[in-house]
């Protein structure tokens, strides 16, 4: 509650100001105005269909380049031939930065969904392969002997040591990758949208609109903590065991 | 009731270090063996082949008279840190050692080995919940809940104070009674190898070989204030000061090896 104090305290003192005429609200419009534009945002239908437009992005993205970075840092973090097969060109695409990535996207998709998903995917896909393919690598190897000793397979470990041992830094990776999503999901709207938060962003820039774009910006950060804090809730179960404070939110 | 050979081990790591060079150790059904000796002796090296956690590459081990490969259901082990899987509640911790075991059984004896180490009502704590004593209680449950025919320790004792040590000898002791595993510890505490253990093996270092076999023979409970109790700490010591003189090179008696030679 207390880090509440800063951000309400300002806007009432924005409010007053714009309200007493002491400064424009052109360019910075004050709090009520942006309720304003919110609510006829979302009485004409047109919020919810930006939010779902976004959303439905993020997630599907966040779905492919999630699943395809678990997987594939599994696989190198398992196998030391994969490792020395594909994480050079890995790293090296790594290297690239990933908004680089859209012009050939664009070419190779379309202008459409596809290279939207691709891009998110994308920055998705690095943080988690990193996140998991750096931990199963640091698997406490006094963990891995004790199933050893206790008659465990390979698969055996690999299910009930190395996957729960690697299970925090893989949800704080995932954390990562959906707030990769977020940012590349505006980079994907900006480039070309008929809907969504990011185009919601770009018209207001071309109609002039402050409040719009405001009004974007603020869904984009309560989305995203709510993603976050959604997926927070999901992995507090499986991490109780946990002696740290990493999860408190 | 479980034999345990070890005949002529060796080992050599890669990088060309030799750690062990012809040891031959023999515990009988049901007996209790210290492998005694200070830093570089290879004590936990040889654990570690018998457990199957290491290759060796002469020689050979056998459990009833069967070579062993690899790890064998019947050979389970305390660690020199409690190693419990942070994951898993207390109670689960022990039944990880009981995997091949019926559910039903499996329950049985977890909660019956929860009590017998004073841990009744601990049995949904997470590790991190637990003192190191009583991390180190529900390892040796673990380790016991398969009733396995030979228990290693590995100096599972040496991070805990005087106090929580004493009573883990007690609890073993107990345990041991009831279960007659045979038992193969790795220690550098010459009390605790007379208080637990019916012969002592003590080993000499660069390379780990074994300097010569001492028996116990005090009955139990063991009086630690006894005469006869320190006169076998003597002998112990003594053992251990000869191995220390016979070393050609490496550290002398004095110098780091965890023992002095005032005997």
């Amino acid at each position: 509650m207390v880090g509440l104090v800063i951000p309400v305290g300002l806007a009432i003192l924005w409010e007053i100001a714009v309200r007493y005429g002491v400064v424009g609200g052109r360019l910075m419009p004050p709090p009520s105005r942006l309720a304003q534009t919110a609510w006829a945002l979302a009485r004409s239908g047109e919020l919810l269909v930006h939010i779902e437009a976004t959303m439905t992005r993020v997630l599907l993205g966040f779905a492919l380049g999630a699943t395809a970075g678990t997987l594939l840092g599994m696989l190198n973090g398992a196998s030391p031939l994969a490792n020395r097969l594909l994480d050079p060109s890995i790293q090296a695409l790594r290297s690239v930065p990933s908004i680089a990535w859209v012009p050939l996207f664009i070419l190779w998709l379309g202008i459409f969904e596809t290279s939207k998903l691709a891009l998110i995917a994308l920055g998705v896909f690095f943080p988690v392969y990193l996140g998991i393919f750096t931990a199963i690598q640091s698997v406490d190897r006094k963990l891995i002997e004790v199933g050893r000793v206790f008659g465990l397979s390979s698969t055996g470990i690999a299910l009930r040591i190395t996957w729960p041992a690697v299970m925090p830094v893989w949800i704080a990776s995932l954390r990562t990758g959906l707030g990769l999503g977020f940012m590349f999901v505006v980079a994907a709207e900006l480039m070309g949208a008929s809907e969504g938060l990011g185009y919601l962003l770009l018209d207001g820039q071309q109609m002039g609109r402050a409040d719009s774009i405001l009004v974007a910006m603020i869904i984009f950060a309560l989305l995203g903590k709510a993603s976050d804090s959604v997926l927070v809730a999901l992995s507090r179960p499986v991490l109780r065991w946990q002696d740290t404070n990493r999860m408190r939110l | 009731m479980t034999r345990l050979t070890v005949r002529g081990i060796g080992k050599t790591y890669a990088d060309g270090t030799e750690a062990l060079r012809g040891v031959d150790v023999h515990a009988a059904d049901g007996e209790i063996v210290a492998i005694l000796g200070g830093s570089g002796c290879g004590k936990t090296t040889l654990l570690r082949l018998i457990a199957g956690l290491d290759e060796t590459t002469t020689g050979a081990i056998d459990v009833d008279g069967v070579s062993l490969t690899g790890t064998n259901p019947a050979i389970s082990a305390v660690f020199q840190e409690p190693r419990l899987l942070p994951w898993l509640t207390a109670e689960a911790n022990i039944a990880f050692g009981g995997r091949r075991l019926a559910t039903e059984e499996r329950q049985a004896r977890m909660e019956s080995l929860l009590a017998r180490v004073g841990l009744a009502g601990y049995g949904k704590r997470w590790p991190r919940e637990l003192s190191g004593g009583q991390q180190q209680r529900i390892a040796i449950a673990r380790a016991l809940i398969g009733h396995p025919g030979v228990l290693l320790l590995d100096e599972p004792f040496s991070a805990l104070d005087p106090f929580t040590r004493a009573s883990l000898h007690d609890l073993l002791l107990d345990l041991w009674r009831e279960l007659r595993p045979t038992v193969l510890m790795v220690t550098h505490d010459i009390e605790e190898a007379v208080v637990l253990a019916d012969r002592i093996v003590v080993m000499r270092p660069h390379p780990g070989r074994v300097q010569e076999t001492l028996p116990v023979d005090l009955p139990r409970p063991r009086n630690r204030l006894a005469p006869a109790f320190d006169l076998t700490k003597r002998n112990v010591l003594r053992a251990i000061n000869r191995s220390l003189a016979e070393v050609p090179s490496g550290p002398g008696p004095t110098s780091g090896n965890g023992f002095s030679p005032w005997v």
